[in-house]
């Protein structure tokens, strides 16, 4: 699929860049990783004990981890849904899987996007889809960080589940990787806070570029249009 | 060679036939298996010599030894008299010196391929070996020696199978675990320090009755007793569920008998069976005596950071410092990295501006 | 050569030299190589380490708190009692008290341990020294059942059926020509006198105390939640006391606390039963062979153990004795102060270490652990296969601590000799009692037998204490004290920048000691001081022997390839060589 130029008559040019799904993936990873990381935090450090009652009264931790689980379902088949638009969605669709590390003319860009950062560039270039240092980041701390995530999460989960379950079948040589199931949580724990800085980042960059660079960011990802303010998608 | 069988020794001990019969289901019991399995036990013990171990010993602490004479079914009296023929132990045996070492050799000579070899501590490779020295030369080659026409080999307790207290950082004497110097044998791990006695003769008495090594985990641990966790059956699980946790020593929630998560219980990570079959013949177990699991059964526990953190120090990067510590303080630079980042985009931004540089708004527009 | 040691001893090296590599029936490993004169007679004796794991090392930037752990795993055999001494010298640098529950329920396990140690030493390490179980075969059951009834009227096991039980268990054992642990054993060799009868009844204990130990320490297990390796605290201990609150399932209670109290009166038993009269028994037919004394009659240290009071380890306060003897002189008990950079001091001359500079000795809060691993230049064979040891060079993994100099000789003996010698009314009872039943002279106890009695009369010395200590938890409790941990400064936070600390315990072996160092919250250093560094210790400079070594010599040896006299004498030593060396 080809970018498709919707509105040529205003100096504002928009193109569709993100298609519905990819959205609806988006804010529902957003969620996910947001209640992920909440749980997450509470596994490694419980709140304090509450109630003193029978302990079949209450199952605070128990929810606690429960919604953990369930949100790092949501998160996994939301990843393979995302994987699978890769495939079928327009070529925007594919940038948060490779970097096109071939490519001189990407390399140049990176570093123009990174002297624009530095405040070295007086104007922004735009890009109709991630600008090179976002992909970047993207792969890096995104990619690469939800997908190890994903594996040490079941990993962890197949100990629960069991051995001879699907999820020791498919994740449990995780664990002996690493060594032992104690490393996993904390490499698990650490991936946490990998995530958050990206996190921290791109929220930060998403709005700032809103604000300052000749393209619309945060409504993007929201109606899908990448509105150019000057009219020129280059 | 006239060799008596297990049924030989209990019938002539004055043990009827009804309680060797009770004595089978009761083992089937130990090793979680159905009353359909008592005949095939029964059959076993009845007709099989006794099965020749040689037991060495490399860096340990005999802990493992120590632990397999508190067996209580079977008794360890009846497994070294009556189950199997310990024809080596340097901890148990009469000879000494030459006579031991002639032992030794004999052995293995008489039953090339027929004997198990059960594997206490680990041998040092540091030093040519010689941290360990029998015989006047390094352990690492009676160990070798001994492996070179073994059946199978046994690595009881985490020493022989990880490495254990000595092989912690910095491992001054390069204490290695058996399968990392033998590569050619089966070698079941029997993880622990020590392993729960009944574990230890419920693995032996495993292989002499069914004839066969145990079935194995991915990491060679017999998977009837270690493919579930500590926290996967400890009876205080309804507390963690709950999130009632003891909060310091002694305090109510300690008397209450709640969780010990935030103790730095290692549980939730700890392969073993001391939650079902607990020790000392299932008096008590770690946690039910108010200490939290410090792991002993796990790979390198001994460099896990403290036994009584639940989120510990990270030794992958030498860094003193949890998860959360470490995360924090790398989200706190990335967050003051944007806090400036975003404070000079502003001024420059306020700057252009002033030069009337800036790409005009949307709004602007409309 | 021939030399005369400080310490007392001839040395003469001309002989025939023996060498017995692996020792057997200890823990670990340990050389000991001997040479005979013409006669036969042992005139140098060398005893030697023979594995190092540098747990010193390991230690060194840990959490204090954590390092009970790792001591504990020094040994197996001896488990809790560094575990024990490791939280006792970090509440001695941190300033830490322990509530008065958690001194009782510490004495119990230690009493425990020192108990259980000394029945599987004595019956399951020590006894094939002294019982030939080949000659148990010739033994008439009904003449085995009389002798039992002699020796220990109370027994209950003691039918001419029983006896036959296990004798028939035995013959079907050596018949089926698979003699397992009692292969190549010395059985034909004339040191062993004992009456094919006695041999049985022994045979027969050697069963029933492989079955009682095991229980004897499920003391551990209430309260440590395993054995081997149990669970300490710094701070007290880990298990609470609720005897009629909700959750009292998961903490001490009343069930806990009968089984404790079942299991002390059941150890009390075979101390009493089986134990005591089987030493006297055994030691009636070898009164005569009085070898083995070695430093016993010359000096003997013990720190001392079982406070009474909780944190007060004043010698007035602890059940078992404290006092260094020197030069054979019984009348003058020193009082001994592990702080005191002049009294304990260790030396690595003749061990594989190194210091800075040779021939000095070190205080173990200065102390260091440098591995150094070469043979003398007198040695024979290679690095990796050594044949003879030259003891003039570096010939032990064990360092040589030294008492103000002194060689000393640490354990059940010489707590009772300093026991005695400080006039310990129950040891003084005891061992006279021991002595008149045998009719032997005071000086017999400076001898194997004497090593191997004060351990049996220690043992049942420990049941009593047990009891005491039961009595004293349960009182407390029902005074209203539940309280087992004191956490006040269990937070790093809380701790000074820099704090040393010793902690100290007699172990079954002897007198034990850690030296810690903390600095920043984590260990600067950690040294232990073990009671078989002590007496396998090797020479130091000056040339005094260690207590094994010194115990061997003008021993006479009946066949000079089977070593049983060495063994018979280093056993009563209860070596354990892991944790020699750590
Ligand atoms: C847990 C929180 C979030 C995560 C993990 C996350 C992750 C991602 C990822 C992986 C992409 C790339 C999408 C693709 O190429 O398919 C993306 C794009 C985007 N996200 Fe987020 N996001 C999060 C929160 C947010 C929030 C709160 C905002 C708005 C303030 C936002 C705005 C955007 C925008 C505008 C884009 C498009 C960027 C571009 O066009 O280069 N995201 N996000
Ligand atoms: C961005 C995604 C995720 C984040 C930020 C996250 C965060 C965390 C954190 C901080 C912990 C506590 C670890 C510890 O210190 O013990 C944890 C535990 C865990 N997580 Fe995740 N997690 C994520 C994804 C997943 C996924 C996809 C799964 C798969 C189902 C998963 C399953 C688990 C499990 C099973 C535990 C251990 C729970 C326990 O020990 O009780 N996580 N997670
Ligand atoms: N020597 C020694 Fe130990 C003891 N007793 C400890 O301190 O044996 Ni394993
Ligand atoms: S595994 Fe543990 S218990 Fe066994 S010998 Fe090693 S240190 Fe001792
Ligand atoms: S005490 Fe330990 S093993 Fe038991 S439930 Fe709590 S964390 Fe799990
Ligand atoms: S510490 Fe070890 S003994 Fe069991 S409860 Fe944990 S595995
Ligand atoms: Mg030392």
């Amino acid at each position: 699929m080809t970018d498709t130029v919707r509105d040529q008559q205003s100096s504002c040019v928009s193109i569709y860049v993100y298609e519905v799904p990819v959205r609806i993936w988006h804010w529902t990873n957003a969620l996910a990783i947001t209640v992920l990381a909440v749980t997450g935090y509470f596994i490694g450090s419980p709140p304090p004990s509450m109630g003193t009652g029978e302990a079949y009264d209450q199952f605070i931790f128990g929810y606690i981890r429960f919604t953990h689980f369930a949100a790092g379902y949501i998160l996994a088949v939301a990843w393979i849904g995302r994987i699978y638009w890769a495939f079928v969605g327009n070529h925007h669709a594919r940038e948060l899987f490779y970097l096109p590390v071939w490519d001189r003319r990407w390399w140049q860009d990176l570093f123009t996007v990174v002297r624009w950062y530095l405040f070295l560039e007086r104007q922004p270039k735009a890009f109709v889809g991630h600008n090179p240092l976002a992909r970047l980041a993207m792969f890096f701390f995104f990619t690469l960080g939800v997908t190890f995530m994903i594996f040490t999460g079941f990993a962890l989960y197949s100990e629960g589940a069991g051995q001879g379950s699907w999820q020791d079948a498919l994740f449990g040589w995780v664990i002996p990787l690493f060594g032992q199931s104690q490393d996993v949580h904390t490499l698990h724990h650490l991936g946490m806070w990998w995530i958050i800085i990206f996190v921290i980042i791109h929220v930060y960059v998403a709005i700032r570029e809103d604000i300052m660079s000749r393209t619309t960011i945060v409504s993007t990802m929201i109606s899908g249009e990448r509105t150019f303010k000057d009219g020129n998608p280059d | 060679m006239q060799t008596e069988t297990f049924y030989d020794v209990m019938r002539r001990q004055g043990i009827t036939r009804r309680s060797f019969m009770k004595f089978c289901s009761l083992t089937a019991a130990a090793l979680g298996l159905g009353p359909a399995f008592v005949p095939k036990i029964a059959h076993a013990m009845q007709t099989k010599p006794r099965t020749p171990v040689i037991w060495v010993h490399g860096l340990e602490c005999t802990c493992c030894s120590e632990s397999f004479i508190r067996s209580a079914h079977p008794l360890a009296k009846d497994v070294v008299l009556s189950m199997i023929s310990l024809d080596y132990d340097d901890t148990l045996m009469a000879a000494a010196g030459h006579q031991a070492e002639a032992a030794f050799e004999d052995t293995i000579e008489k039953y090339k391929g027929n004997y198990i070899l059960a594997v206490e501590g680990n041998p040092p490779l540091n030093e040519d070996g010689m941290f360990c020295i029998v015989g006047g030369k390094p352990f690492v080659d009676q160990l070798r020696r001994a492996a070179e026409h073994a059946k199978a080999i046994i690595s009881w307790g985490a020493c022989a199978s990880y490495g254990c207290v000595q092989a912690a950082r910095p491992n001054p004497t390069r204490a290695t675990p058996v399968h990392k110097v033998i590569t050619d044998k089966p070698i079941i791990k029997v993880p622990g320090c020590p392993p729960i006695a009944e574990v230890m003769t419920g693995v032996i008495t495993y292989m002499l009755t069914f004839d066969r090594l145990p079935e194995l985990d991915r990491q060679g641990r017999p998977k009837m007793f270690y493919s579930q966790r500590i926290h996967d059956k400890c009876y205080r699980r309804p507390h963690f569920d709950a999130g009632q946790f003891v909060e310091s020593w002694d305090d109510e929630n300690a008397r209450k008998g709640y969780c010990l998560y935030k103790m730095g219980c290692k549980g939730p990570t700890t392969y073993n069976a001391c939650s079902t079959i607990r020790w000392n013949d299932g008096v008590s177990f770690p946690i039910q005596s108010g200490h939290g699991c410090i792991g002993c059964s796990e790979d390198g526990f001994w460099d896990n950071g403290s036994f009584y953190d639940r989120l510990t120090n990270i030794k992958q990067f030498g860094i003193e410092a949890n998860a959360d510590e470490v995360g924090l303080a790398a989200a706190g630079v990335v967050g003051a990295g944007v806090a400036v980042h975003a404070a000079v985009s502003a001024l420059k931004r306020a700057q252009m501006k002033r030069q009337g540089a800036v790409p005009e708004k949307i709004s602007e527009e409309a | 050569m021939v030399v005369q040691t400080p310490n007392g001893f001839t040395l003469d090296n001309s002989g025939r030299r023996v060498v017995v590599d692996p020792v057997t029936r200890i823990e670990g490993h340990m050389r000991c190589e001997v040479n005979l004169d013409e006669n036969n007679v042992i005139r140098n004796a060398v005893s030697t380490g023979t594995m190092w794991r540098g747990l010193e090392v390991i230690l060194k930037g840990r959490d204090p708190r954590d390092a009970w752990a790792f001591t504990e795993r020094i040994c197996g055999v001896c488990t809790g009692t560094h575990a024990l001494t490791s939280v006792r010298a970090v509440e001695d640098a941190l300033g830490i008290t322990i509530p008065e529950n958690a001194n009782s329920i510490r004495n119990l396990m230690q009493l425990a341990l020192e108990i259980h140690d000394h029945v599987v030493h004595f019956y399951h390490l020590h006894a094939l020294d002294w019982v030939n179980p080949i000659n148990a075969l010739k033994a008439d059951p009904k003449a085995t059942s009389e002798l039992q009834q002699a020796v220990s009227p109370s027994h209950p096991l003691s039918s001419p059926g029983y006896f036959r039980d296990v004798q028939n268990r035995l013959k079907k054992f050596v018949e089926s020509g698979q003699l397992g642990l009692f292969k190549n054993g010395y059985w034909t060799n004339p040191a062993y006198k004992l009456p094919p009868e006695a041999d049985l009844m022994a045979v027969t204990h050697y069963l029933e105390a492989l079955d009682l130990q095991k229980e004897i320490v499920k003391i551990h297990t209430i309260f440590g939640g395993k054995n081997p390796h149990p669970n300490w605290l710094v701070g007290g201990v880990p298990c609470p006391i609720n005897v009629d609150g909700t959750g009292a399932v998961g903490a001490i209670n009343m069930e806990r606390l009968n089984l404790v109290k079942s299991i002390i009166d059941m150890t009390m038993e075979f101390n009493r039963n089986v134990y005591i009269p089987d030493v006297k028994a055994i030691g009636s037919f070898y009164k005569s062979w009085l070898y083995g004394g070695g430093l016993s009659s010359r000096a003997c240290l013990a720190y001392g153990d079982i406070p009474e009071r909780a944190n007060d380890f004043s010698a007035e306060n602890l059940h078992l004795p404290r006092g260094a003897i020197i030069n054979g002189k019984l009348d003058e008990v020193h009082d001994v102060d592990l702080r005191d950079p002049e009294q304990v001091r260790e030396y690595v001359d003749h061990s594989w270490y190194e210091y800075d500079q040779p021939g000095v000795s070190l205080h173990p809060w200065e102390g260091e652990t440098r591995p150094r691993y070469e043979l003398g230049p007198n040695a024979k064979g290679t690095k990796t296969n050594i044949i003879e040891l030259d003891e003039g060079g570096k010939y032990s993994w064990i360092k040589a601590p030294r008492w103000k100099g002194h060689a000393m000789e640490v354990g059940p003996l010489a707590r009772y000799i300093v026991g005695y010698a400080k006039g310990h009314e129950r040891i003084r009872e005891q061992v006279d009692g021991f002595l008149s039943d045998l009719d032997l002279p005071f000086e017999a106890i400076f001898s194997t037998l004497g090593r191997t009695a004060a351990r049996a009369l220690e043992s049942l010395y420990c049941c009593e204490l047990q009891l005491h200590f039961y009595d004293k938890l349960v009182t407390n409790i029902r005074n209203g004290d539940t309280t087992t941990a004191n956490v006040e400064k269990w937070d790093p936070s809380t701790w000074p920048k820099e704090a040393k600390g010793v902690g100290q315990t007699e172990a079954p072996r002897g007198a034990l000691g850690h030296w810690i160092v903390i600095k920043d919250g984590k260990i600067e250093n950690y040294q232990c001081v073990v009671p078989t560094t002590w007496n396998g210790s090797p020479r130091d400079p000056a040339g005094n022997i260690g207590a094994f070594e010194a115990s061997l010599m003008n021993t006479p040896v009946e066949r000079a390839e089977e070593p049983v006299e060495i063994l018979r004498t280093i056993h009563s030593f209860d070596p354990c060589l892991a944790c020699s060396t750590h």
